[in-house]
């Protein structure tokens, strides 16, 4: 049977911002369709009032003429609307069929039957009995993409969900959303991924500041189309210029090991590299494979064996965090509400936090705010802030805005060797672009990077090695240009190539 | 010596009683925890339980009305927690403190004209049996009705959390709240449950010690009981089972150190006193050392208000 999903005038106002501006969409089941759209353009807003978690202000949602009310996510479910959420919905400590029956009305065993059955037919293959926590992301989604199917759903919708796969994952994910199709359910896409949408959909509604700006076949599409309807102007392309490396080592890793007492951390296993001065070197991998494992040895919140890591002809293994610094060392962690920044802090507070001895930002144990203020201020306008008001609190910043008051903090004392962690995660493409483009600039500056990253695209563009970590033990170290897509996909996954 | 076997018996069967307010506190605050609400008034709770319980026997007579009031106050007085924290989204730390506090002053207040008034004698079951075998009479015969439930109740605790969709659907709430509201499962509803399941515990583990007990009322009664069973939560990793053993170890070591004392042994009084709270806290931390099954039990949301926004 046909399924025929309609929104109309929808409308969502937060304090300070449109989230959905009047949209309008329509949507017919056997075709696949995108919503595309950057960070804050309302497509989550969207699809959250599809799945009855947000309630909007206006607009009706038509389901086969069927006016819906959905005030809560159990009326989406009833409503054969099925939705699989960027962050996960599942119970992490309960097993997963606990994980499953929670929301189903059905006997234990009817129900284990059920799941096998949509397991068999979809070459699922998930151990039902332990708890979700010892899943990969891969295999979370699969509990959560079963959790809608034992409704047999009309509708999927699917928001963000490549975001931590791998790309074998991926190519797995997008066969059984095809299936899923070819089998009547109307699926709804979201994502930013420009590559995904023309790779799956049929048809793609583009999205941006609440507003909905297009909607189109595929097949009148490009890559390059797409991006300037979601950004909204044309983007010029950055690229890395292949510059000449020096010889000369700046850090150097010898036998660096870490064994966590964590069970949920992922222990470190002979970890081996150097970076030369210039130089970036890439560190691929899936998320929870050691990286922010890796990142805390690096930065000294963890510590480690003196002599495993050589800068600069030191050995500052055992030293920490600040002290480090002393040696010209800065670092971008990955969280940066968390670790990067405080978020109730001022943002020329947050700038104090990072203090260099050299840069006189306290006397005799006072706080030398007239310093700290003016640092501030060239922090601001050097690395493109897009505010002008110092003493906010650094949780209003946009995450843009945020990662560059971060990595302008780090970069205005012109550090050495430059750690970063996932720069642009969740970041729209605007303050993509600029990140990318300040780190280019670093390293045409003959200083180093390390850079952490879990997005593939990123690191091929910046680096120039690249290693692939995967469960805590590291790859050999590959000249970017010897390196594709696919093979870092194959490393990721623990396959091995030559 | 000889030791007759009737007076390890009674011992034992001492060790059980003053286990039971520990075990019917701290199996009703781990159902509140579970759920992701930390409730520090179970100290308050349980002393607003002993003066209600009091109260209510002295001025009705009835002891059925006098437990079920001890609990009903306790429901009420976690009822205000329950609105603070769960409806105006205030500390859970702080309001569990004010409530405690406002507990022991309230109950101070009314408990003035109940000093020095005798108790009534609570009816027990079995107690024709308590003779037929030496030693196991005396322990499994001829006690109140709050004691055998008190020590049936950390297995009912463990088959709710562990076999039943309401203790399911505690222990989600407890994990994530967020994916719970998003599975359309009404957290708030299911804390506010939880929050006044554990008053209510608490309210009858208060009325144990002023009625069963120790029959009478004195200001403070509970003396920092509320304290040990929040600790037991903790330490026994939110298990229910492993709450009665700490319970026991607790209780029984409370007993013997009097025991001890009595009979001269030459070790300072203080560290006897202290004795029970050492040696269950390392029993516990010993027994529930696995770091997974910890993080297997814990709940993830403990302490978070949870705020859903639409």
């Amino acid at each position: 049977m046909n399924t025929n999903l309609k929104i109309s005038n929808v409308t969502k106002i937060y304090p300070g911002c449109i989230a959905n501006d009047n949209v309008s969409l329509e949507f017919n089941s056997g075709k696949i369709y995108a919503l595309l759209g950057e960070n804050g353009a309302g497509k989550s807003t969207l699809v959250k009032i599809l799945s009855g978690v947000i309630i909007p202000d206006e607009g009706k949602i038509h389901l086969n003429e069927n006016n819906l009310q959905l005030n809560s996510p159990l009326d989406a479910k009833k409503n054969d609307i099925g939705m699989v959420f960027q962050h996960f919905n599942l119970f992490e400590t309960l097993s997963v069929f606990e994980n499953l029956i929670i929301d189903s009305d059905e006997q234990r065993e009817s129900l284990r039957e059920k799941i096998d059955s949509i397991m068999k037919k979809y070459n699922f293959s998930i151990d039902l009995d332990i708890p979700v926590l010892n899943l990969s992301a891969g295999q979370k989604q699969k509990v959560e993409i079963i959790r809608c199917l034992i409704r047999s759903p009309k509708v999927l919708i699917m928001d963000e969900p490549t975001s931590v796969l791998t790309e074998q994952e991926t190519s797995e994910l997008f066969l059984s959303l095809k299936k899923f199709s070819e089998e009547g359910i109307l699926i709804i896409y979201i994502t930013h991924k420009l590559k995904e949408v023309m790779q799956l959909c049929d048809e793609v509604a583009v999205m941006r500041r609440g507003k909905l700006v297009s909607v189109s076949q595929i097949k009148n599409e490009n890559l390059e189309s797409l991006a300037n309807k979601m950004v909204g102007q044309r983007l010029k392309t950055i690229k890395k210029k292949k510059a000449n490396i020096s010889s000369d080592q700046l850090i150097k890793i010898t036998n660096l090991n870490f064994i966590s007492e964590d069970p949920f951390e992922t222990n470190l296993n002979d970890i081996n590299f150097s970076v030369n001065k210039g130089e970036c070197l890439g560190i691929a991998g899936i998320s929870g494979n050691g990286q922010s494992e890796l990142f805390q040895v690096l930065s000294g919140e963890i510590l480690s064996d003196k002599n495993s890591i050589e800068f600069n002809k030191n050995y500052i293994g055992d030293l920490n965090p600040q002290e480090r610094r002393e040696y010209m060392v800065a670092f971008s962690p990955e969280d940066r509400l968390e670790q990067a920044a405080i978020p109730q802090m001022k943002i020329f507070e947050n700038v104090a936090l990072n203090n260099f001895k050299s840069s006189n930002f306290f006397n005799n144990g006072l706080i030398n705010e007239k310093k700290i203020r003016e640092h501030s201020k060239k922090i601001i306008s050097d690395f493109n802030v897009n505010t002008d008001n110092i003493d906010l609190k650094s949780q209003f910043l946009s995450g843009g805005n945020l990662q560059k008051l971060i990595m302008g903090r780090e970069l205005i004392t012109s550090p050495d060797l430059l750690i970063c962690f996932n720069p642009t995660w969740g970041l729209d493409v605007g303050a993509i672009n600029y990140i990318h483009e300040t780190l280019i600039k670093i390293n045409e500056n003959n200083k180093s990077i390390i850079l952490i990253s879990t997005d593939t695209d990123e690191l091929l563009k910046l680096s120039d090695k690249i290693s692939v970590i995967n469960k805590g033990k590291l790859s050999k170290i590959m000249n970017a240009d010897e390196v594709t897509s696919e093979k870092l996909g194959v490393l990721m996954g623990g396959g091995e190539i030559d | 010596m000889i030791i007759d076997i009737n007076f390890v018996g009674l011992i034992i069967t001492s060790i059980m009683a003053s286990a039971v307010p520990l075990i019917l506190a701290s199996c009703g605050e781990l159902i509140t925890e579970r759920s992701g609400v930390l409730n520090l008034g179970v100290e308050g709770m349980m002393i607003i339980g002993a003066i209600s319980g009091f109260a209510l026997m002295t001025v009705t007579g009835s002891l059925f009305i006098a437990v079920f009031g001890a609990m009903l106050a306790g429901v009420l007085i976690s009822t205000i927690f329950a609105f603070l924290t769960q409806t105006l989204i205030t500390n859970h730390v702080a309001t569990g403190l004010a409530l405690t506090i406002f507990g022991i002053g309230i109950s101070a207040m009314i408990g003035k004209n109940f000093v020095g008034i005798p108790g009534k004698e609570f009816p027990v079951l079995f107690n024709s049996l308590k003779d037929t075998i030496p030693f196991l009479s005396p322990i499994l015969f001829g006690h109140s009705i709050v004691f055998y439930f008190a020590f049936a109740l950390p297995f009912f605790t463990n088959y709710f959390l562990k076999k039943t969709k309401i203790g399911l659907i505690v222990r989600a709430v407890g994990d994530s709240p967020e994916s719970a509201s998003n599975q359309g499962i009404n957290v708030r509803l299911v804390r506010y449950a939880c929050i006044l399941y554990g008053g209510a515990m608490c309210g009858l583990a208060g009325a144990y010690l002023s009625m069963i007990y120790t029959p009478q009322w004195i200001e403070n009664m509970t003396g920092g009981r509320g304290w040990i069973a929040l600790a037991l939560v903790v330490f026994s990793t939110w298990n229910p089972i492993k709450i009665l053993i700490g319970a026991m170890i607790f209780g029984g070591l409370t007993i013997i150190q009097f025991h001890m004392q009595a009979m001269g042994v030459r070790i300072p009084v203080q560290f006897l006193t202290a004795l029970p709270y050492i040696v269950t806290i390392v029993v516990l931390v010993v027994i529930s050392r696995d770091s997974r099954k910890i993080r297997l039990s814990t709940p993830s949301s403990l302490g978070k208000s949870f705020y859903k926004d639409n």
